[in-house]
């Protein structure tokens, strides 16, 4: 796939603030492209480069092979869902939709066909005469959605569209959103802090810290293989332990050292040398606890623990297991398996137990370290694909 | 572009307001000053050179005592229009919507008749007379021979209906931002009425009471056509000697001096509240509530 | 817990007062004795007789033109500088904002001296054309800091959604800033109105010979004239400030209903 939109090297400083840090991106034609990350963390201020609502103090930004880094906000072909929608309330829905078409000086024949074709689409043909006053929040967002779309963007620049409707609402609009990218068929560029928007509808994501990306991948990749302990932590829920590498063991693992535990076995994929001091993650839903002692195939690693927490959460359990230092989080689905088990309760003495395959191994990070920074080098997704033998655990 | 913070833009809609003020409001204020040290020329205008005789002639014993006066009167009016303006502004926070506003609009709507018809309303009622004076009498409260108007009194009183508005509104829009959950909170801890009064109520309003303090205060020491109209000869303030120094006497130098003076006196809480304040917080004290 | 009567009884006491003053003097207009104490049977002969005042008719004249052109002119300048005021935080807008500010605080009489002296300065002569220019100065701050309240909860992401949609800047202020403005706009625009129609301290310093205004010549009946017509006059005057404040009360909540 070709890239449409890219970013080279943009810099963005408000007063002290490096609100984005030399940032170099590409988003393909097409694609549901994400920007995730905390507030603050330069994916808005992005967004708004893009817009041409601000300017960047260096770095071009190319559109369809177009440098728009300079044009005013009129004259790009890309239009904005903003945060709070920005209907204007002194217009109707109707004249909110024809915004667009009537500033360009269309002939009213057109406008009046566009406009009610946008009007089926969002299915509010019968509130064409409404204030955006009297309309719900998910109507305000269908129309700023068609008020977008009537100029035909290349691409659609959504600001956390979702941040102000509340839950419910929330998950019917993600589907809409998801089937409205598929029928027009636009590249959408997608600001949200939330990682459950943006896993269930990228294509890619990339994650952004303190004006840096992080890391950018599919939403799997980033879940199964984040490359350090930020998208790790930002992205699901996680345990850290603290280790060192201490050697080789067969194949593509290696034995770390964490305090207190026995060695743990843990796929080394990105080749950490020995004496290194590294993070192991591991996912709540990647442990079992059980009663008994379970029986191991080489490759998982078993540790003894103590029950301080159990959470009954319906779908699932959530356990807080004492080993040594570290207080671990367990997700455990409940099966009838389980259930024949006696129960296990609050101070019960269990086996954690997790495969070799479901730990990763972060380097050590720290502010300074200027080597998780750095942007990953072109062609990203298959640098950091899941390597073989990991996508087959079940 | 014209919503990009531009400084062209900001100079092209700032230089209108900017230039028509410093002409018409901060260069006039300066020649004041200058003109209080010029001579007077016999023909009512302004003498050449430069001199400090009129500066001097402050110090008659006259002005002194008129210048203790607008200060007290100023003080009076203030403390009496902050006092009842803060049950006021309660009472206005605290009732139901639609009564707030019937009580807003009919605290408001008299003071967008003529300021000068309600002064003269008031000499109307006070006139020896009149309706009011002569029911109090007749209801034994006041002997026949007693003057309400022309004193101390009647432009005190004249003041405090006049100015009160301005101190009810501020005070009612920083009470309605106040939470009043804390005062369930303080009489919870064991806050009697009196001390949840003084330690949480007032100082939660203390931005309100300010502006008050400001609004009312300010106007109040350059009084001129309440003291002009319902007091005596005993109850002149500095804007009547400056209008008699202007108008009747036509000594502008004179009128300059005085003006500076009472320039100086706003000035002085003007800046010490705004510099009181820019430590707190950048905002300004609301002055105009849109009800 | 209990509350207190006294806030709702001090309200209520104060809003007597507020219009006690006025209720006797409608009722004195319509009083045949010449002095309010005692009733002298219903009349209208103060109307008529005031009906027949030149002068008077010749000073509202006056005081309408005036009012119309300053609210005109402060308006296109209040909106500018409320504006500024609130896009730009720098420090020309700090000083522009204690330039705007000072003027609502300071007395008029001083204004209204220092105005005085700028003209007899510079040589001007005295007449409507000063009065119109000091009520300029003394409403643009009035409109201005109407415009930086309305200002506090507008969302200048319309703006940029204008722009976004394809309208230039241009496009963006006639099409949205100022429509959405216009409430905004009006209200101060009425209040400039409103206090240049009642201004007397500093219209009565500028004032020139044949430039009387409406409060300048009802000071002058008040010193030196015949109460009852002023009576007849203040209520005449009430009904139009009463009328006005119902029509705008009106227009703004069809506004907010529409």
């Amino acid at each position: 796939m070709a890239e449409f939109l890219r970013f080279e090297e943009i810099t963005k400083t408000f007063g002290d603030l490096r609100a984005v840090d030399n940032v170099s991106l590409s988003v393909n034609k097409g694609e549901f492209f994400s920007l995730l990350g905390p507030s603050g963390c330069g994916k808005t201020t992005l967004l708004r480069l893009t817009a041409g609502f601000e300017q960047p103090d260096s770095g071009r930004i190319y559109l369809n092979g177009q440098d728009i880094t300079n044009l005013p906000p009129h004259k790009r072909k890309v239009n904005t869902i903003f945060q709070n929608y920005a209907l204007f309330p002194h217009l109707s829905v109707w004249e909110n939709i024809a915004f667009g078409l009537r500033v360009a000086k269309r002939p009213m024949r057109e406008i009046k066909d566009e406009v009610a074709r946008m009007l089926s689409l969002i299915q509010m043909t019968e509130q064409a005469q409404k204030k955006p006053a009297q309309l719900s929040g998910g109507q305000k967002q269908r129309v700023a959605i068609a008020r977008a779309l009537i100029n035909k963007p290349q691409v659609l620049l959504l600001d956390e569209p979702l941040a102000a409707l509340d839950l419910k609402l929330r998950q019917r609009m993600l589907i809409e959103l998801d089937l409205i990218h598929d029928e027009v068929g636009i590249t959408f560029l997608y600001v949200t802090h939330d990682q459950g928007e943006a896993m269930s509808l990228s294509d890619r994501i990339a994650v952004m810290h303190l004006g840096k990306i992080e890391q950018i991948g599919a939403p799997a990749q980033l879940y199964e293989a984040p490359r350090n302990s930020f998208v790790a932590a930002f992205i699901g829920d996680t345990n850290f332990f603290e280790g060192r590498v201490a050697g080789k063991a067969s194949g593509d693992y290696s034995k770390l050292n964490i305090e207190g535990f026995p060695d743990v076995l843990c796929f080394n994929d990105k080749q950490i040398n020995e004496g290194e001091l590294v993070y192991l993650s591991v996912r709540p839903e990647k442990f079992r606890v059980s009663r008994d002692k379970p029986e191991g195939n080489g490759l998982h690693n078993v540790v003894p623990g103590r029950v301080e927490d159990v959470v009954y959460l319906g779908t699932h359990t959530k356990y807080w297991v004492r080993v040594q230092d570290y207080r671990i989080s367990v997700y455990q689905q409940h099966s009838r398996f389980l259930l024949d088990e006696k129960t296990i309760r609050w101070n019960d003495d269990v086996w954690v137990s997790w495969h070799a395959d479901d730990g990763f191994m972060l380097e050590y990070y720290s502010e300074s370290d200027e080597k998780l920074m750095e942007l990953p080098p072109e062609g990203v997704g298959s640098l950091s694909a899941p390597p073989e033998g990991r996508t087959e655990e079940a | 572009m014209a919503f990009r913070k531009s400084k062209i833009v900001e100079c092209a809609v700032t230089a209108p307001s900017f230039f028509w003020l410093t002409l018409l409001f901060v260069i006039p204020t300066i020649i004041v000053f200058a003109i209080a040290f010029k001579p007077a020329d016999p023909y009512g205008g302004v003498g050449g050179g430069w001199t400090l005789h009129t500066i001097l002639t402050l110090s008659n014993p006259n002005y002194p005592a008129i210048i203790w006066r607008t200060i007290w009167i100023s003080i009076i009016t203030t403390l009496f229009c902050v006092v009842l303006g803060i049950p006021t502004g309660y009472c206005l926070a605290r009732v139901s919507a639609r009564w707030r506003h019937i009580l807003l609009v009919l605290i408001v709507v008299p003071f967008w008749t003529s300021f000068l018809v309600r002064v003269f309303a008031w000499k109307v009622l006070l006139h020896p007379d009149g309706f009011l004076k002569r029911m109090l009498v007749a209801l034994d409260v006041l002997r026949p021979d007693s003057l309400l108007l022309y004193n101390d009194n009647a432009v005190l009183l004249v003041m405090v209906y006049t100015y009160l508005p301005f101190a009810i509104l501020p005070i009612y829009a920083a009470t309605e931002k106040f939470d009043f959950h804390l005062i369930e909170a303080a009489r919870d801890l064991g806050a009697t009425r009196f001390q949840t009064l003084f330690k949480v109520f007032l100082p939660g309003i203390q931005r309100g009471l300010i502006t008050a303090f400001l609004v009312v205060f300010i106007p109040a020491l350059g009084s001129y056509v309440i003291p002009d109209i319902v007091g005596g000869l005993s109850s002149e303030m500095i804007g009547n000697k400056i209008a008699q120094r202007t108008f009747v006497d036509r000594h502008l130098p004179h009128a300059s001096a005085l003006s500076a003076l009472l320039t100086l006196a706003v000035l002085v809480p003007l800046i010490a509240i705004f510099g009181m304040q820019k430590r707190k917080s950048k905002e300004p004290p609301t002055l105009i509530e849109t009800a | 817990m209990r509350h207190s009567r006294i806030p709702l009884f001090t309200t209520l006491a104060i809003i007597f007062v507020f219009y006690l003053p006025i209720m006797v003097l409608v009722v004195n207009s319509f009083n045949d004795s010449r002095f309010g104490g005692n009733w002298g049977g219903f009349t209208l002969k103060w109307y008529a007789r005031l009906l027949e005042e030149q002068q008077i008719w010749e000073a509202v004249w006056n005081t309408l033109l005036i009012a119309v052109g300053a609210t005109l002119v402060s308006m296109v300048l209040g909106t500018a500088a409320g504006f500024a005021l609130h896009r730009f935080q720098s420090r020309l807008q700090r000083l522009h904002f204690a330039l705007i500010y000072t003027p609502l605080v300071i007395p008029d009489i001083l204004m209204g001296m220092s105005l005085l002296l700028l003209f007899v300065a510079l040589n001007v002569e005295l007449g409507l054309m000063t009065i119109f220019l000091a009520h300029v100065t003394f409403c643009i701050s009035y409109v201005a800091m109407v415009i930086l309240a309305r200002f506090q909860d507008f969302d200048f992401s319309v703006i940029e959604a204008a722009q976004d949609l394809g309208a230039n800047w241009w496009g963006a202020t006639w099409r949205v800033l100022l429509p959405l403005l216009a409430p905004g706009i009006a209200a101060g625009g009425l209040l400039a109105f409103t206090l240049s129609l009642d201004d007397f301290v500093i219209s009565f310093f500028v004032a020139g010979p044949g430039s009387t205004t409406l409060p300048i010549r009802i000071y002058s009946m008040i010193k030196h004239g015949y109460p009852p017509l002023i009576n007849a006059l203040s209520t005449i005057l009430l009904l139009v400030t009463f009328a006005a404040v119902t029509l705008s009360q009106h227009l703004s909540r069809s506004y907010q209903k529409k």
